[in-house]
């Protein structure tokens, strides 16, 4: 429960953070509310020479929107989130799952980036993004450049974050007028992190019929999917409660699900189902006003 | 899965302080739940405890428990002056029964009369996956 010895840095802007990056290479790790990567030097499953704590940096804090979305800071805690009239009017979804993670203190001191950026196969946010289909900014030496969700997430704890770079903000779009979102999960009863976590983001035509849906999936596989086979069932038509349960019970078809002594992998194919059904239900009631 | 009431009676004899005693009532009631729905040591090959934190170990917490209606008989006893007996486990011992009695009585549609302690929802899934094939 002790971790190893390691030095501790920390730059007072983006460009001396990346500096530190760039000068300690793969020894160093950047520190955000620490509430992954702490646990995981304890448990020696990591021992970076360097941490680059980026709190010190102003700007990479914070919830601002513009007319079609609202762009959130890598270092905007969990409980910011929660507890934002903006996010909660945007993207509901986003809000929910800021709820569900952890306990008070872990949404005190954690971060949307610092989660995003560990990529911890169970964690809530990646089932949100991909299904709000958020766009992250990632900062290195070269300057900025824009990962879309479904690139971000390529495997376990793995994203596309290159060597030295920062995950520094996430933009997401508003919901559509006749639109909305839901984030569910089924907690793991000791940790709170999800052995399935679903999130619906959808947006209805003038005839309620659905024009676009994006179901995102964690806690299932070894990192985050979306569940395309179930968006496109529901594409183009107009929604019920069977049709949305028939097609999301697909959401787990065919995955190649994590089994372990939470779950076992078909149990987890079907919480996926459930699960999806029962937030894209709840997306769909928000959207049509029922 | 929800409890959605917990009632207990319990006879201590004369409470000398009630709170305390409502309090180590509240606390055994917690810990049989846990062992009912939650609380298992798990070993891999080898002995190999798999589940040797609060990471992954689970334990009841108040956020999962529902609201404990408590009543009481008074019988005091005559083995001692002040007529109060113990009540450290009796929570405890009635609440475990209680909630698997319960879950099972939840079942019974499907004709599940037993499942293996702690009734995690997988397990209860499988119960009724089984039940249904």
């Amino acid at each position: 429960m002790i971790p190893a010895s390691f030095d501790y840095v920390r730059p007072q802007s983006l460009e001396d953070a990346l500096a530190r990056l760039g000068e300690h290479g793969d020894d160093a790790r950047v520190l955000a509310g620490g509430h992954s990567l702490l646990p995981v030097m304890k448990a020696r499953l990591a021992d970076p020479g360097v941490l680059v704590d980026i709190a010190g940096i102003e700007g990479l804090s914070g919830i601002s929107e513009s007319e079609d979305g609202i762009t959130i800071g890598a270092m905007t805690t969990h409980a910011e989130i929660e507890s934002s009239d903006i996010v909660q009017g945007r993207c509901r979804s986003l809000a929910e799952a800021a709820a569900a993670i952890g306990d008070v203190q872990v949404r005190n001191r954690g971060t949307l980036g610092g989660s995003l950026a560990h990529a911890d196969p169970a964690a809530d946010y990646p089932a949100v993004v991909l299904a709000a289909n958020a766009e992250i900014t990632v900062t290195g030496a070269d300057g900025e450049r824009v990962v879309a969700a479904d690139d971000f997430f390529t495997g376990t704890y793995e994203t596309a974050l290159g060597a030295g770079e920062i995950l520094t903000s996430v933009r997401i779009r508003s919901s559509a007028a006749r639109g909305s979102s839901a984030y569910l999960k089924a907690a793991q009863q000791a940790s709170g992190f999800a052995v399935c976590g679903v999130a619906a983001r959808l947006a209805l035509d003038a005839d309620g019929a659905v024009e676009r849906i994006r179901v995102g999936v964690t806690g299932v596989a070894a990192s985050a999917y979306r569940a395309t086979s179930v968006e496109d069932a529901l594409t183009g038509a107009a929604p019920s409660a069977e049709s949305i349960r028939k097609a999301a019970a697909t959401a787990g078809e065919g995955v190649d699900a994590l089994d372990d002594f939470y779950a076992g992998a078909d149990f987890r194919r079907h919480l996926a189902g459930v699960y999806a059904a029962r937030a894209i239900g709840k997306a769909w009631i928000r959207a049509s006003g029922k | 899965m929800e409890i959605l009431r917990y009632v207990a009676v319990d006879d201590v004899g004369n409470m000398i302080n009630p709170l305390l005693v409502h309090g180590q009532i509240h606390g055994g009631i917690a810990q049989g739940m846990g062992q009912a729905l939650e609380e298992e040591m798990l070993y891999g090959e080898g002995g190999q405890p798999l589940n040797a934190s609060f990471m992954h170990y689970a334990l009841p917490k108040a956020n999962r428990l529902p609201r404990f209606e408590l009543l009481h008989t008074t019988t005091p006893t005559d083995v001692n002056p002040l007529g109060a007996k113990g009540v450290g486990e009796a929570g405890t011992i009635g609440s475990t029964p209680a909630v698997v009695n319960a879950v099972l009585d939840a079942l019974s549609p499907f004709g599940i009369t037993h499942i293996d302690m702690p009734l995690r929802p997988e397990r209860v899934w499988r119960a009724i996956a089984e039940k249904r094939a």
